[in-house]
């Protein structure tokens, strides 16, 4: 698939509020609320939140490593 | 290092991501074509996802200089090793047929994670054409999501929207969410070709009641190929499996050891493409007929022509 020919410009202001109202309302009916607030800040508050959030489980014992498969799902 | 009830705890989450990304830069500063993917691409672009493990693409021609690389890249003072009995070398012949190599770096409270694969599950052209920064782009790390994991959907969904927004059509292949669909497909159009790729746009576009059941079946069809895909490679890495817990590798070994031997059982026992021995349409029908058992007959008409998504892998 060639990469250029699906790309557009800009949308046009008020198509880009529609969009991005629709996205926002995906966000936090799938991830809830605060997770929704959180996709939407800048990079650094959201590496620093998902951070805090990895940092706080791995203290309460959570492992999130997954099995070594030899094979990626 | 994180400090909890006076003892030292495994590294933090941005330690981890700063040695994972200094770990591609030195890679790249050697000629070496590789970028992050999934969960951390995924904290990048604005999905948040709760993950520490590091997945890494690297083009199987590079992956000797990857695993001299790795050799030597010490964490926190430790050098890694390979993690469990089913995982291949990481060499050349086996990272283009689909294998994984695991390692990590295991030390009292520092523990880091780190999956190489050369081909991108179900990615649909080569991963290495498309970067961002540090990290696979947006197509490659949502095709990727399109796994047999409930979880992984929504995040495919989320990146998909986002290339929306950013005007690139490809991320109208990406968008399963029913609601989601029809709400942008209220404000801006697929475009034609996009909706021969893959039909439901057009039952989206024409509000069409079948919408629901036909993204219903094609969610499905994609959790089908890939529990297909993974018998595939769990059914033949068995015999390795074996060779390699007889070996008993320890860490202790070192890295370069436990190669040499991984190598040695793999070359005997290890398939170098499951997948192309098996049959791509093989897989494709055997997916095709299961699915064809779990929703509505109607709305297998509707299914998408998958086997772009299996040549990468098959080549």
């Amino acid at each position: 698939m060639k990469t250029g020919r699906y790309r557009r410009k800009s949308w046009p202001p008020a198509v880009r509020r529609k969009l991005r109202r629709a996205v926002y309302d995906f966000h936090v009916r799938t991830f809830g609320e605060e997770l929704a607030r959180v996709n939407f800040q800048p990079l650094a508050k959201r590496r620093r939140y998902v951070g805090e959030m990895v940092d706080h489980a791995l203290r309460k014992g959570m492992r999130f490593e997954r099995p070594a498969l030899g094979v990626t799902p | 290092m994180i400090l909890y009830k006076g003892r030292a705890m495994r590294l933090s989450f941005a330690e981890l991501e700063r040695f994972y990304q200094d770990l591609v830069t030195r890679a790249r500063d050697q000629g070496i074509t590789c970028a992050i993917t999934s969960g951390m691409a995924c904290v990048e672009f604005g999905v948040a996802e709760t993950t520490k493990d590091c997945d890494l693409l690297c083009t199987p021609e590079s992956s000797k200089k990857l695993f001299d690389l790795l050799r030597d890249a010490s964490l926190q003072g430790q050098l890694p090793s390979y993690r469990g009995h089913l995982t291949a070398p990481l060499d050349e012949r086996w990272l283009r047929g689909g294998w994984t190599s695991h390692f990590v770096w295991n030390a009292g409270g520092t523990e880091g994670y780190l999956d190489v694969f050369g081909v991108a599950p179900r990615s649909s052209a080569p991963w290495q054409r498309e970067l961002e920064g540090f990290y696979a782009c947006r197509h490659t790390v949502a095709e990727m999501k399109r796994t047999n994991r409930e979880r992984d959907w929504p995040y495919a969904t989320a990146l998909g929207a986002q290339m929306i927004e950013a005007g690139d059509a490809r991320g109208w292949l990406h968008i399963f969410d029913p609601d989601l669909l029809v709400a942008l497909t209220r404000v801006a159009r697929p475009p034609a070709r996009l909706s021969r790729l893959r039909p439901v746009l057009g039952l989206a576009v024409s509000g069409d009641s079948r919408l629901r059941s036909a993204l219903h079946a094609e969610v499905q069809f994609w959790h089908e190929l890939d529990r297909v895909r993974l018998g595939i490679y769990q059914r033949a890495v068995r015999p390795y499996m074996r060779t390699v817990t007889r070996a008993r590798l320890s860490p202790e070994m070192g890295l370069a050891a436990q190669h040499e031997t991984r190598v040695r059982c793999a070359e005997k026992h290890l398939p170098l493409n499951p997948l192309v021995d098996y049959g791509v349409m093989r897989l494709i029908d055997d997916a095709r007929a299961a699915v064809a058992e779990l929703v509505n007959p109607a709305a297998l008409a509707w299914l998408p022509d998958v086997r772009e998504h299996f040549n990468v892998a098959a080549e």
